[in-house]
């Protein structure tokens, strides 16, 4: 265990290093969420207190947008890290010396995705700061809650993110999971609007399609804690579907992924991209 | 390095066949998609590598070099037989073998090319469980092996391509691992550079008993480094042996060139008709004003060459070389690939 994590915070320290040695666009990505809090702050302020008396967590849309950015930031991170680890080491050329080193494929794509989720963390941690630090945004409820919402939807969304890193080293490009979940996530999650709106303009069966997204019910919970101030027995209910997709979805994209492992070393394709 | 029957195998190639597979294969053939057939890299290649023994494969591009090298390493499975690496599979006990393993390739783009040196051998270092004080006291020696410590500090990016190769063989020598693949390991090195990392070779495989695994189209090199040699032509295997047996069986003849002075081509072969009779030996001027040439082939190690220096000296010629021009591995090379 200790081995593992001392090779996990190689490749972190080895990310670092590369990002140190690009220092400005790392204050220039800190910039741009400042700037997109400070134009929710005022696009905000066009309807204040007019959402409609269902719409719980939108009578203020500030807290509403930015714990969605940070939270689709989040989960984003968890779904895509996995597949861009393969891939950019593929396309860099230093997948071979890695994996000329006594560690698994498994730990290579953990490892070098843990960098992204450190990222994450503080960009994501940023949107809510900027919002309570300069916009006077409070949240409410257990940060605790709201916490393991964020880590069981991120688990999710990275057994989906081994299904795609399957798919990077057999099909190289194309990966299907990712143009789902991308461009689907921000449109039918629940990030700009509330997922109730699709059923009333677009009807009942484009509504479907934000049930069976596991960041739907991820945000909705993180949002009942942090905006509404409900406990653990008001969010048992996005917490169980949340692990019904664990459950689903963790022995499922381990298995797709051994075989796609497999597949690539018989080809010789593993370094090829 | 001699080897004996009794060293043991540090790597045995048994029986190796690898078949690259035609993607999508059955939905090529429902959709009647035309499709190349699968490529047959290596067919049926076995032999055993013993411990300290220093190995070259030798080959034309395409020949299965690199599919050879790298189902050593791990990084492809056979379609068939089995590659055993002091005695781990390369399949079934993978990480073992790559504890076992250090490569050294050709690639410039395994390194990161925005960390120094120093920086990215660290990170390999780590990723083989080194810890802090032990990688850093490894690089140090290392550095110092292959003479980097002028550029441990600087970017990877800004070194001069003979650094990149030896801070690739540096790294492949991390772990201390017993057993050392090397690519093409002298490359891009200038000829004092290149005759260092000879040595290098040379030292690892003497004092460290470290087995080595070398390809390279650089033949005399080969000739120089290695105990053994084997040939591959179209994934097969069609000649293994020390050089000089390759050299030999290819042809067991040398030229000879003696170079003398005292003595015009016309009293040597006066001299010469006398002691031989008639012969096919050619007498002529050589390229000093009074220097001649006398240039035949024989047998290797008949007794010839010495009959002849012997008639010279007495006929009171003062010799002052003698050039041998047997076979070299690239006569071998060409001579498999004809065939």
């Amino acid at each position: 265990m200790i081995l593992l994590l001392r090779r996990i915070w190689a490749f972190v320290v080895r990310d670092w290093r590369v990002q140190i040695s690009y220092r400005m666009q790392f204050f220039l990505r800190v910039l741009s969420i400042l700037i997109i809090v400070t134009t929710l702050f005022f696009i905000s302020k066009i309807f204040p207190g007019s959402a409609d008396p269902r719409f719980v967590q939108w009578h203020d849309p500030l807290p509403a947008w930015l714990t969605g950015l940070a939270v689709l930031n989040y989960f984003m991170t968890g779904f895509s890290s996995l597949a861009n680890a393969i891939r950019q080491e593929q396309v860099q050329g230093t997948l071979e010396s890695v994996l000329m080193t006594p560690i698994g494929v498994p730990t290579v794509i953990v490892a070098s995705s843990a960098w992204d989720f450190v990222q994450a963390t503080l960009f994501s941690s940023l949107y809510l700061l900027f919002g309570w630090l300069f916009f006077d945004v409070h949240y409410r409820g257990s940060f605790l809650l709201a916490l393991l919402f964020l880590v069981l939807t991120t688990v999710v969304l990275s057994c989906l993110g081994i299904l795609s890193a399957s798919f990077a080293m057999v099909f190289k490009r194309g990966d299907p999971f990712g143009v789902f979940l991308g461009t689907g996530s921000a449109l039918f999650s629940g990030v700009f609007f509330p997922t109730q709106l699709i059923s009333q303009y677009a009807g009942e069966g484009v509504a479907k399609v934000s049930r069976i997204l596991p960041p739907t019910y991820g945000l909705d919970g993180i949002r009942r804690v942090l905006i509404e101030g409900q406990g653990f027995a008001e969010v048992r209910e996005p917490l169980v579907v949340l692990l019904i997709f664990l459950a689903v979805l963790l022995p499922l994209s381990l298995w797709v992924f051994n075989r796609a492992v497999r597949r690539a070393k018989r080809e010789g394709s593993l370094i090829q991209y | 390095m001699v080897e004996s029957k009794s060293t043991p195998v540090a790597i045995a190639v048994d029986r190796l066949c690898q078949t690259y597979p035609v993607s999508f294969l059955r939905l090529k053939k429902l959709l009647r998609r035309k499709f190349k057939p699968p490529v047959e890299a290596l067919r049926g290649v076995s032999f055993d590598i013993r411990e300290g023994e220093i190995f070259g494969l030798i080959g034309p591009n395409g020949a299965g070099k690199t599919t050879l090298t790298k189902i050593i390493a791990t990084l492809i499975q056979p379609t068939s037989g089995r590659v055993a690496v002091k005695g781990h599979d390369t399949v079934s006990d993978d990480q073992s073998v790559r504890r076992n393993v250090g490569l050294a390739g050709a690639e410039e783009r395994s390194f990161y090319w925005r960390l120094t040196a120093e920086q990215n051998l660290l990170f390999f270092a780590r990723l083989h469980g080194l810890g802090n004080r032990n990688a850093q006291r490894r690089l140090a020696e290392l550095f110092e092996l292959l003479d980097l410590q002028e550029v441990a500090r600087r970017r990877f990016a800004e070194l001069s391509t003979g650094n990149k190769q030896r801070l690739a063989v540096a790294r492949a020598l991390l772990a201390a691992p017993p057993v050392l693949l090397l690519d093409e390991p002298t490359r891009s090195l200038d000829p004092i550079a290149a005759a260092r990392m000879r040595l290098t070779i040379k030292s690892l495989s003497q004092t460290d008993n470290s087995t080595i695994f070398l390809t390279s189209h650089n033949l005399p090199e080969v000739e120089e480094l290695c105990d053994r040699v084997a040939v591959i032509s179209k994934g097969e295997i069609r000649a293994l042996d020390t050089p000089q047996n390759l050299r030999a069986m290819h042809t067991a003849e040398e030229r000879v060139a003696i170079r003398f002075a005292g003595l015009s081509p016309a009293e040597a072969e006066q001299v010469i008709s006398k002691s031989f009779g008639p012969h096919s030996l050619l007498i002529e001027v050589g390229s000093r004003p009074d220097e001649s040439v006398i240039k035949f082939t024989r047998a290797l190690n008949d007794e010839l060459l010495d009959r002849i220096l012997r008639v010279l000296q007495n006929a009171g010629a003062v010799v002052r070389a003698v050039e041998t021009e047997r076979a070299t591995l690239l006569d071998v090379l060409e001579s498999y690939e004809q065939n």
